[in-house]
C-alpha cells in the first residue's frame, strides 16, 4: 500500500501542531467556539449529542495491520474501548475529550493516518470497492487511481470551500460494489476499443433528503486525463453550485436543475482548457503510485473449497466461507469478510481487543492487509484457502466469525439518535431487533441476499435509500416512526427504494420486515430469484398490499 | 416549563444549568423556568456563551413526571441519560471541566 513520502509526512504533522495550537487558543479562551468551529471541522472533529465524535480517514478504505493496532490503542486509551466503522470506509470515536484530540492525531500520524478532509465542504474520503487488488472479476486495480485523486484533492487550494461536501467513488470491476451512482463522482473502470483501460464517468448521484442516480457524463477518459477531467468537473461545480440554499447545493441538483447536456458541455469547455496542461498524469508517475499496490508474493497453489464437504462435516465453517468469502483473482486465495454484525451487536462498532486480533491475523494471513467496506465490515484481501480454517477458528473465539455477509442481517446502520446530533430516531436498536428477529443461521439461508440499510435522518447515512428494504427514521409530535422503502439497489442495476406506506412504530418494524420477506418467499420462482430481483420481476404492489396489512 | 442545556467545551458532555448557578451533569439538578421566568433565558444564554466553556447553549422544554424532571423530546431524554442500545453511561465531567455563570 501506499507510504508516506516526505511532503506526507510534513503535511500531516504540520497539521497536527496547528491544531493543538488551535486547541489551546479555544481553551484559553483566546478562539470562541464559533471562531474555533470550522477548523475542528476541518480536522474531523464534531460535537454530537453525549461528546465529541473524531472521524479518521482510512483513505479508500485500505488500512495495514500497524494501522489498525493504531486504531485500537486509541479506542483503549482515549476512547471507551470501541469504534464505528463507516460508510465512507472511515472509523469514528465517540468518545473523545477535546484536550486528547491533538495527542491522537499525533498518535495517528505515526501510522501515516489523519482525520482531515472527513468534514467540510470539501472532497471527502475516496471510496472504492473493498475487494480492490484481490477480486476475480477486476478489470483493473482501482487504488493506485484513488491515491493519486487523494493527492489531487488534499487541501486543493481552488476546492476546500465547495458549496457542499463532495464525495468521489472509484471501482475497477464490472460488479459494482462501492455505489459509484450514488457519488457525486462515481468511477467505473471502461476498456476502450483498443483495450487500453481508462474511466467512465458519472456524475450527479446522491442520497440525502433529494436522491439521484449519477448519469454517465463521459464514455471514456483515460488515465492520464483524468485528474484534469475531474479538475472541470469540480470547477463548473464549485463556479455553479447553489450556494444560496444548503438542501439545494450538491451536485446532484445542479445537474438536475442544468441538465446533463448542458453540465456536460460546461465540463467539456473547461476540459479543452485544462487538458495536457500539468494535470496530465505521466505514466512514470502512475508506475510509480502502482508499485506500492503491487500484488504480493503469493505462493502457487491449486486448492479450492469443497463445499459440499464442508456443509457434511462442519455446517458452521461451511456457512462463513459461503457467504463471507469473495473470489481471488490469484488461485488458493480468497478474501475474507470479517462481518461487524453480531446478531444483537452494534453493527460497523469492533472493540479495540477485536481490532488487535483482526491485526494479527491480517499480519499471520493477509500479506498485512485490510480492508473496510462501506457496508461496514473489515476484509482480510489476501487469505490463502489453506489458512481459512484457521483464520475462522481465531475470529469465532473473539465474536467476529458471522457468516452473514449479503444476508438479512448484514445491515448497515448509521448510528441515528443514540449518538448524533442530527438524528430524528434511533437507527441501531431497529437493526438489532431485525437481527434477532432472522438471526438465525436456517433463516438467513433460506431468505438469501438481501440488502437492509437504516437511517437515522433524511441525511441517509445509513444508505436507506438503496437498501433492498430501506429503513428511515422521522419523528412525529416527538414519537419516532419508521418508513420503509423497496427496491433501492446501490449494485450496476441502480435504483432508489420507493415508499411503502405510512411510518409506523418501532415495535412494528420486524412484523413489517417479515411480512415482505413472507411476500417473497411465495412469489419468487425458484430459491436462486434473489429478493431484489423478485422485486423488480413483480413490481412493488404484493409488497405495498403486504406492509398495509396489518 | 424550560431548562437550559449545553455542552461543556473540555469533554463535549450534556449539562444543565442549576439552581446554584453551576452547570450539572444531571438533570434533575436542572433550574426549571416557569413561563414567567421565560425571559430569563435569553440573557443566560448569552451569559453562558461569554463564558467560551459551553456549546451549543439551549432551552428545552420539560415537564415534571412523578416528581421528576423529563425532557419533552426523546433526543433530549437520550441526551441526559446516554445511549440507549447497549446503554452507556453519559460522558463524565472531571474536576477541571465545572463551570459556573
Ligand atoms: S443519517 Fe442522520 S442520524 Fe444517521 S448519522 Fe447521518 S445525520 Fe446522523
Amino acid at each position: 500500500m501506499y507510504r508516506y513520502d516526505e511532503f506526507d509526512l510534513g503535511f500531516v504533522s504540520g497539521r497536527v501542531d496547528q491544531f493543538r495550537d488551535q486547541v489551546r487558543r479555544r481553551i484559553a479562551g483566546e478562539l470562541t467556539e464559533e471562531q474555533f468551529r470550522p477548523l475542528r471541522l476541518m480536522n474531523g472533529l464534531y460535537l454530537q449529542l453525549h461528546a465529541y465524535m473524531l472521524r479518521v480517514c482510512v483513505p479508500y478504505g485500505t488500512m495495514n495491520a500497524p494501522q489498525l493496532r493504531k486504531l485500537a490503542h486509541i479506542a483503549r486509551k482515549y476512547d471507551r474501548g470501541y469504534g464505528h466503522f463507516t460508510t465512507r470506509q472511515n472509523i469514528q470515536f465517540n468518545w473523545p475529550r477535546l484536550q486528547d484530540v491533538p495527542d491522537i492525531l499525533e498518535e495517528l500520524s505515526e501510522v501515516e493516518m489523519h482525520a482531515i478532509q472527513t468534514s467540510g465542504n470539501c472532497i471527502r474520503n475516496v471510496t472504492t470497492d473493498q475487494f480492490a487488488g484481490a477480486a476475480a472479476d477486476e478489470i483493473i486495480d482501482p487504488r493506485p487511481v484513488a491515491e493519486i485523486i487523494r493527492q489531487w484533492s488534499s487541501l486543493h487550494p481552488e476546492f476546500t470551500f465547495l458549496p457542499r461536501k463532495f464525495k468521489i467513488a472509484i471501482t475497477g470491476a464490472p460488479e459494482d460494489r462501492a455505489a459509484v451512482r450514488f457519488h457525486d463522482i462515481g468511477l467505473m473502470a471502461q476498456e476502450d476499443e483498443a483495450g487500453e483501460v481508462g474511466w467512465s464517468v458519472y456524475v450527479g448521484g446522491g442520497m440525502g433528503r433529494t436522491p439521484m442516480i449519477g448519469q454517465r457524463i463521459r464514455n471514456f477518459v483515460p488515465h492520464e486525463d483524468l485528474l484534469a477531467y475531474l479538475e472541470s468537473v469540480l470547477r463548473v461545480y464549485n463556479r455553479y453550485g447553489r450556494r444560496d440554499n444548503k438542501y439545494k447545493a450538491r451536485i446532484k441538483i445542479l445537474v438536475h436543475e442544468e441538465g446533463l447536456a448542458t453540465i456536460r458541455e460546461q465540463v467539456d469547455s473547461e476540459f479543452e482548457k485544462v487538458r495536457g496542461g500539468i494535470l496530465t498524469l505521466p505514466e512514470e508517475e502512475l508506475s510509480r503510485i502502482r508499485a506500492y499496490f503491487a500484488p504480493p508474493q503469493f505462493v502457487l497453489s491449486d486448492d479450492r473449497f469443497n463445499l459440499a464437504d464442508l456443509k457434511r462435516n462442519d455446517a458452521g465453517f461451511a456457512r462463513f466461507v459461503e457467504y463471507n468469502s469473495h473470489p481471488h483473482r490469484q488461485a488458493g486465495y480468497t478474501s475474507l469478510t470479517i462481518s461487524l454484525k453480531p446478531i444483537g451487536g452494534v453493527p460497523g462498532d469492533a472493540t479495540a481487543e477485536q481490532m488487535e486480533v483482526v491485526a494479527d491475523l491480517a499480519e499471520r494471513f493477509s500479506f498485512n492487509e485490510l480492508r473496510v467496506s462501506h457496508e461496514q465490515n473489515l476484509v482480510l484481501p489476501h487469505v490463502a484457502i489453506r489458512d481459512v480454517r484457521a483464520v475462522y477458528d481465531v475470529l469465532k473465539e473473539y465474536a467476529l466469525a458471522e457468516a452473514n455477509v449479503g444476508l438479512i442481517t448484514d445491515m448497515i446502520t448509521c448510528p441515528g439518535l443514540d449518538y448524533c446530533a442530527l438524528a430524528n430516531a434511533r437507527s441501531i436498536p431497529i437493526a438489532q431487533d431485525l437481527a434477532r428477529r432472522f438471526g438465525t443461521p436456517e433463516r438467513q439461508a433460506e431468505i438469501g441476499p438481501l440488502k437492509i440499510n437504516i437511517s437515522g435522518c433524511i441525511n441517509a447515512c445509513g444508505h436507506h435509500h438503496v437498501g433492498h428494504i430501506g429503513v428511515l427514521g422521522v419523528e412525529k409530535k416527538g414519537t419516532e416512526l419508521y418508513q420503509l422503502t423497496l427496491g433501492g439497489d446501490a449494485s450496476e442495476s441502480a435504483a432508489i427504494g420507493d415508499i411503502l406506506g405510512p411510518g409506523i412504530v418501532a415495535e412494528a418494524v420486524p412484523d413489517a420486515v417479515e411480512r415482505l420477506v413472507q411476500t417473497y418467499l411465495g412469489l419468487r420462482e425458484t430459491k436462486d430469484e434473489t429478493f431484489i430481483a423478485a422485486v423488480k420481476r413483480v413490481g412493488a404492489v404484493p409488497f405495498r398490499e403486504a406492509y398495509l396489512a396489518t | 416549563m424550560q431548562i437550559l442545556t449545553a455542552n461543556e467545551l473540555l469533554s463535549g458532555a450534556s449539562v444543565y444549568f442549576g439552581d446554584d448557578r453551576h452547570w450539572h451533569q444531571d438533570i434533575q439538578r436542572a433550574r426549571i423556568f416557569s413561563e414567567t421566568e421565560a425571559s430569563e433565558l435569553d440573557g443566560l444564554i448569552a451569559a453562558a456563551v461569554a463564558t467560551k466553556r459551553l456549546i451549543s447553549v439551549a432551552a428545552e422544554k420539560v415537564r415534571i413526571d412523578k416528581g421528576r424532571v423529563v425532557a419533552q423530546r426523546l433526543r433530549e431524554r437520550i441526551r441526559a441519560e446516554g445511549p440507549t442500545s447497549p446503554r452507556h453511561a453519559v460522558q463524565p465531567l472531571r474536576e477541571s471541566d465545572h463551570v459556573s455563570l
